[in-house]
């Protein structure tokens, strides 16, 4: 064989990189090798004990909780209608405060505190109600009429309807902050180990795990989710299959809509303030969220929450201030997003999402 | 051709829009010459004032507040000026550069506005003023206190900017002082969130905290619609400060609060805040965490005040049915008034009843008036600066939103 074959067949097993792809894999290495750099830089500072590592990453979780449960209303939605529904984060915020008005009167008249599992059952009950109302009537009445309309226009819309919610509830409820009540079982902490762990977070997590798991098992389980997947691979084939799409629409809105308003209570019980804009932030995340996880994909929009939570709440301390960067924490979202664009670059169909087929897409 | 005429139209378009916001041109109009043009106001038509302030959102009371001290000040009027009635136009600002931005080029586009009141935050004021400015409009700031709107080195845009209100320049070390040589503080972290007024009054402190012989560790950012507090608290437990000072505003200050208890190593360090915290609303978004709350804070306890604040205080209860919901409802009033009296010194009236002013000229006369005004003593130096400051430090007491009183609930507890 001669040098020349041997050349042949080597430029035939190893792809061709052009410019562009050369350019990819440089901002590859050059990001792997300032979050190294800044792990490392981290390591050697050593300022922060195990118990403080801990916080950081249970931190991180349980705002990825979050993230993660009003993902799944946007990964549902796109499944289903291909549509980004930026209402979304709003309908989470109707849940809030739909929660407010029932934990308020719970908690003044004692009975939130002496009863917490009832409690919170009718708070939840409430806003899961309202917020899946709101969704329902959004999609009946904002979204479909634009179903078969192809372009930007069902987007714009959804920006609509995200104004139009926020601005409704400015104008019934007012613009100003209000509290969640902070019963005292909410204000307990687990010891362990020397770790604390504040109860609200470890029920929070929990309940958004298990609430997860339920609607994961009703969209693998039921055959109103059977019909969500049919509808979601192919809209045309699943109708002529005798099922009828307005009613799985419909179903979807309420199950993302009712999860978004569980959120929405978690959220507000976590952080305790509740405004007609507390939605954008959150709902936005979540997005990006959904996006990472890869849109369209149950348990991508999970894994994508949770990511986002963890690298939001240790990236700063684990990155950015081994490279030195005052005040870290003021670069979170810059991180969060940087890691969005990362994943959108270099795998485009998210962590766990599968490449669409033309007709899908 | 079509996408030609297309962008011939949208060229003129945009060049009609940058007209109409144009840069104000010397003008002869009436009795009235001016390098910077000439507001003509036909007889018996308003005199246009506007105002812009934070009046949607967490910090709503700390602009609605300042609102409601201009609209005594024209009450007082009669609600007129020189025989014309006085049209008041309030602009949401959001307290965000974005929101001042859109509230001045509003309100410069208006026809014939004489004069911009507010507004509360350095973050809106930092875009809105020059704009005010390149239309030859004179903005008076009612609560916007960072140190760079009325530096000897501001920008020419700001000459047409004053203030009722101090500097954080003051402020920040008042901070410091009463940190380090009153609670014998030594180590501290400052929390900005990157406004204006935040970031300035932050560093003015850290830097008035180290002269004083103290350690500032560092000066962490967080973004004002931040929610989850915890792990910045955690890096800062990590230093160990004896002090957390947080010069921002209400809804990340009160997630702070809140969540500074739940953080191992903070539980029992001293969070401080700022002015722009003055407000029930801080009470109801920090919850039973406000008790014990310190605040930096001009002393606006009636002896502090000018001898008209009582009338001001009596006009406000009987207007708004409430007392005060925030503190700068005088300094809001004193630029109102300061306006007005500006507006008479160089306001000309012709045979018909037509009134003329005098763009720079206003300016000028706004730089120069004095009076005793409701806040103290009103006297502009050359780079707008109008009021003086009289440090304070508030403590809440009660967690209970109703009980919000200045001088009650949060008390004065030094001097």
């Amino acid at each position: 064989m001669s040098a020349g074959d041997v050349a042949a067949l080597g430029g035939a097993r190893l792809p061709r990189l052009g410019a562009v792809g050369m350019a990819l894999w440089t901002v590859r290495f050059l990001v792997f090798g300032v979050v190294v750099a800044g792990i490392i830089g981290t390591i050697v500072k050593d300022r922060y004990t195990a118990a403080q590592w801990f916080d950081f990453v249970l931190f991180g979780l349980t705002i990825g909780s979050i993230y993660a449960q009003i993902a799944l209303g946007y990964t549902m939605v796109y499944g289903v209608l291909r549509l980004i529904n930026f209402a979304h984060g709003d309908i989470m915020m109707s849940g809030a405060f739909a929660g407010l008005f029932v934990a308020n009167p719970l908690e003044n008249s004692g009975f939130l505190e002496a009863h917490p599992v009832l409690g919170m059952a009718a708070i939840l009950a409430v806003a899961m109600t309202v917020s899946g109302g709101i969704a329902v009537l959004t999609e009946r009445i904002a979204y479909r009429p634009f179903r078969r309309v192809r372009g930007l226009a069902p987007l714009i819309c959804a920006i609509g309807v995200s104004f139009f919610l926020e601005q409704t509830f400015r104008g019934f409820f007012g613009s100003g902050v209000k509290s969640y009540p902070d019963p005292s079982w909410q204000r307990a902490a687990f010891h362990f180990g020397g770790v604390e762990v504040p109860r609200i977070d470890v029920l929070v997590m929990v309940l958004a795990l298990a609430f997860m798991a339920v609607l994961y098992a009703i969209v693998q389980r039921t055959r109103m989710g059977t019909a969500m997947r049919a509808v979601s691979e192919d809209p045309e084939a699943a109708a002529l299959m005798g099922i009828d799409i307005d009613k799985v629409v419909v179903f979807t809105f309420l199950l993302g809509g009712a999860m978004a308003g569980i959120a929405g209570v978690f959220y507000a019980f976590l952080y305790k303030q509740v405004y007609f804009y507390m939605g954008f932030t959150p709902g936005i995340k979540a997005f990006g969220a959904a996006v990472l996880g890869g849109i369209g994909n149950i348990p991508g929009a999970v894994l994508g929450g949770f990511f986002l939570g963890l690298v939001e709440s240790v990236g700063p301390t684990l990155v950015l201030d081994g490279l030195g960067i005052p005040a870290p924490y003021q670069l979170r979202d810059v991180i969060a997003y940087t890691l969005l664009i990362m994943v959108l670059i270099f795998r485009p169909e998210g962590i766990l999402g599968e490449r669409m087929a033309r007709k899908r897409a | 051709m079509k996408s030609k005429l297309f962008a011939a139209c949208f060229g003129l378009a945009l060049l009609a829009g940058a007209a109409c916001l144009g840069p104000a041109k010397a003008a002869t109009v009436g009795p009235v010459t001016d390098p910077l043009g000439v507001v003509r106001i036909p007889k018996g038509a308003p005199i246009e004032i506007g105002g812009y302030w934070v009046l949607s959102g967490p910090d709503t009371a700390l602009g609605l507040d300042e609102q409601r001290g201009v609209e005594v000040a024209i009450h007082d009027m009669g609600g007129k000026l020189l025989g014309h009635p006085i049209q008041f136009h309030p602009e949401d600002d959001q307290c965000t550069a974005e929101g001042g931005q859109t509230a001045a080029t509003k309100l410069a586009s208006i026809p014939n506005m004489v004069i911009v009141i507010g507004p509360a935050c350095s973050s809106a004021a930092t875009p809105a003023a020059p704009i005010l400015w390149q239309a030859g409009i004179t903005d008076i700031g009612t609560a916007s206190t960072a140190p760079s709107l009325t530096a000897p080195n501001r920008p020419k845009g700001f000459y047409g900017f004053a203030r009722t209100i101090f500097s954080d320049n003051d402020q920040g070390a008042s901070d410091a002082n009463y940190l380090y040589k009153v609670m014998k503080f030594r180590t501290a972290v400052a929390i900005q969130d990157g406004s204006p007024y935040a970031d300035q009054l932050a560093h003015v402190f850290a830097a008035a905290f180290t002269k004083l012989g103290g350690k500032v560790f560092s000066i962490e950012g967080v973004t004002p619609t931040e929610v989850d507090m915890h792990p910045v608290l955690t890096r800062i437990a990590s230093e160990k400060p004896d002090v957390v000072y947080m010069p921002i505003f209400v809804a990340a200050a009160a997630q702070i609060l809140r969540q500074s208890k739940q953080v191992p190593g903070l539980q029992h360090t001293m969070i401080y805040g700022g002015g722009a915290l003055m407000a029930p609303d801080m009470i109801e978004a920090a919850g039973p965490s406000i008790v014990g709350f310190h605040i930096g804070y001009p002393d606006i306890s009636p002896k502090a005040l000018g001898k008209t604040y009582p009338h001001l205080l009596a006009e406000y209860k009987k207007m708004f049915g409430e007392a005060p919901i925030s503190g700068y409802h005088a300094n809001a009033y004193d630029a109102a008034v300061l306006a007005f009296k500006a507006i008479k010194e160089v306001a000309k009236t012709d045979a018909a009843g037509n009134l003329y002013i005098g763009k720079m000229a206003l300016r000028n006369a706004v730089f120069a008036t004095k009076f005793e005004g409701a806040s103290g003593p009103i006297a502009c130096n050359p780079y707008g600066e109008c009021a003086k400051f009289k440090p304070a430090v508030y403590e809440f007491t009660n967690a209970n939103p109703k009980t919000f009183k200045i001088g009650v609930n949060p008390k004065r507890i030094w001097p």
